[in-house]
């Protein structure tokens, strides 16, 4: 123990301004982390509090203003440091709202075994030529139990224009049982396919 | 042990296919099994998923040997499955009970007749289905299926193969909710002015966060999931609990919902239609392993400006009321009561003008339309139309805001975010199509 210092005079402590204005009172909480760039870093069992905020943005956002954020959803899909449910949350938003504009984007994910599922969640739902094509160009580039997944996917769409493919996977001896059992289905289903 | 049939599986959807085009009398089903016209043919059933809910499957299964033979049960959780095999085979008295951990084995036996479908509601549409292209009629649990696209597809391919297919709503089977029904029907209450369904709340409970867990060596959580969307294992999203996260039902608003909410439909004579409207403000949690909704409040409004409500009832349990001019009517599974009690006497008066078919025993029922090839009480065309009533009061309020219904295209109008949550992508390698 120091004497000296025990019987100095304590300094005094700066009287606290207290602002007039409500808000002044939380500056020193500091910035808010943008929970946009927060699901993009999403962990499975984290708590998702930011997604939560990002999901009803998406939910209660009219008609005229998803183009804008589809292109923030698109934004953070590319965050660095993007985690598994991260990517499978944000296409989740956009199995909501995602239109055209966001195929561009979504196709090298679908092409990639590792992303394949996500991508494929969020581009089923969306209608057109630019979502068939990249369906389509996918099929090349996954194998297996993902590619019987892209398969159903094409059918449930009804993309009939993929039907030569179809049909060369179901009677190739090179791919497995389960590919094309899956071409097969399809093509049963694309024949009777209403939109 | 049972005689295999004596023509293969094609052989046999070759012969629904020509009885079919000869049948001219509205619902009355080809049969696909040359035995099942002697009424002393044991109807041979597989069992999919041998937990809680085939719990109640099994006493009244294995309780009608002279009639109903268990030959096969399937699980993807080893322990499970031993339990149910074990279950059976000791009614039996023998060890002749097959066990599956793939679904689509068992459905390719061409001796099983019926398969109850007892798993998780993600599964319950690809499993029926796959058992329907093969030949089988089918009991399966409610809610019917997971979303409005796969309720669908079911019932196109019940239809398209001509299959009895049973939804596992047994209210429709119990005569105080039959006389409820038929009474309101009959205008018993007067004009009706509203129903109000209460459902009991979602019961299991988590922290704002969990951990992801090593898989049992017992489970096939990939097989386990199926078609939902990839997820760490964690035991309290598991077995039971699957009910309150999204990606694997809509917690009571399907669970109790499909009970309750049928047995409106039913006393609206809706079983082929549905609401032309709904609006809903449930509260769901912000974080957390369960995303279902905790408080459950919605509106279904029916063409002839009927509302249908549900509501979360954090007591007493889940009953539905019917209230008209004349005064009102609550039922449940455990009681009924009324305004007034000669409500209650007028019920059971004969010579109604509409009436209602009545069944006493759901399993019962089915059996007997699996012989006769008549639609089952609960036929999954209007199981389908229930579950989308709950479905429909899922997405309202998932959404937030009223939304306009076409019963007949099945569709929402003007609203295609709303459209889109009738269906949703299905994980690798699985598919509707």
């Amino acid at each position: 123990m120091n004497a000296e210092n025990s019987s100095a005079v304590p300094a005094t402590k700066p009287k606290k301004m207290v602002s007039g204005n409500p808000a002044d009172r939380y500056s020193n909480a500091g910035p808010s982390p943008d929970p946009w760039e927060q699901c993009a870093r999403l962990e499975y069992g984290h708590d998702r509090s930011y997604a939560w905020t990002v999901r009803e943005q998406v939910i209660a956002t009219p008609p005229e203003g998803r183009t804008r954020l589809e292109e923030k959803i698109l934004t953070a899909l590319a965050t660095s440091g993007r985690t598994d449910a991260g990517l499978a949350f944000l296409c989740q938003m956009l199995a909501m709202i995602g239109s055209a504009q966001c195929v561009p984007a979504l196709a090298p994910l679908l092409r990639a075994p590792a992303s394949a599922e996500a991508a494929r969640y969020a581009l089923e739902p969306i209608a057109g030529p630019a979502a068939d094509a990249a369906f389509r160009d996918a099929l090349s580039a996954l194998t297996g139990s993902a590619k019987a997944g892209l398969i159903g996917s094409i059918a449930i769409r009804g993309d009939r224009s993929a039907e030569p493919l179809l049909i060369a996977l179901k009677n190739s001896s090179g791919e497995p049982a389960i590919v094309r059992e899956a071409a097969t289905r399809a093509l049963a289903r694309l024949t009777t396919f209403k939109a | 042990m049972n005689t295999p049939l004596p023509f293969t599986r094609r052989q046999f959807i070759q012969k629904s296919a020509v009885a079919s085009a000869a049948i001219t009398v509205p619902f009355i089903l080809p049969s696909g099994l040359r035995s099942q016209n002697a009424p002393s043919k044991k109807i041979t059933v597989g069992i999919v998923g041998c937990g809680n809910i085939a719990d109640s499957h099994f006493p009244p299964l294995l309780g009608s040997p002279e009639s109903v033979r268990v030959v096969a049960v399937c699980d993807v959780d080893s322990v499970r499955l031993a339990a149910g095999a074990a279950r059976v085979n000791q009614a039996y008295g023998n060890k002749d009970c097959q066990t599956y951990s793939d679904f689509r084995e068992l459905n390719q036996r061409t001796e099983i007749d019926a398969i109850f479908v007892c798993t998780p509601d993600h599964w319950h549409a690809l499993i029926a289905i796959d058992a329907l292209r093969h030949g089988k009629d089918v009991y399966c649990e409610k809610p019917l299926t997971l979303t409005i696209a796969e309720g669908r597809a079911l019932v196109d391919t019940a239809r398209k193969y001509n299959r009895v297919a049973q939804h596992g709503t047994q209210h429709r089977s119990m005569k105080r909710f039959h006389d409820v029904a038929e009474f309101v029907r009959n205008q018993g209450l007067g004009k009706l002015d509203r129903i109000d369904c209460f459902i009991p709340p979602n019961n299991r409970f988590c922290g704002a966060t969990w951990t992801p867990e090593a898989v049992p060596a017992n489970l096939n959580w990939d097989m386990w999931l199926g078609p939902a969307p990839w997820r760490p294992y964690n035991s309290k999203g598991c077995h039971y609990n699957f009910r309150f996260i999204s990606e694997s039902a809509y917690g009571q608003v399907t669970n109790w919902g499909a009970h309750y909410l049928d047995i409106g439909q039913w006393a609206l004579g809706m079983d082929d239609s549905g609401p032309v409207e709904v609006e809903g403000h449930g509260e769901f949690p912000s974080s957390g392993l369960f995303t279902n909704c905790t408080n459950v409040n919605f509106t279904v409004r029916y063409a002839n400006g009927v509302p249908m409500n549900c509501r979360t009832r954090f007591e007493g349990g889940g009953t539905v009321r019917f209230v008209g001019e004349r005064g009102w009517l609550d039922i449940s599974r455990d009681k009924m009561s009324a305004s007034d009690n000669n409500l209650l006497r007028e019920m059971q008066a004969p010579d109604k003008k509409i009436s209602l078919p009545l069944s006493n025993n759901h399993h019962d029922n089915f059996f007997e339309c699996v012989r006769s090839r008549q639609r089952p009480i609960a036929d999954v065309g209007l199981g389908h139309r229930t579950t989308t009533v709950c479905n429909l009061g899922q997405i309202g309020m998932v959404l937030g805001r009223k939304l306009k219904w076409d019963p007949v295209k099945e569709a929402f109008i003007d609203d295609d975010v709303a459209n889109r949550l009738r269906t949703r992508a299905m994980r690798s390698p699985w598919s509707l199509a």
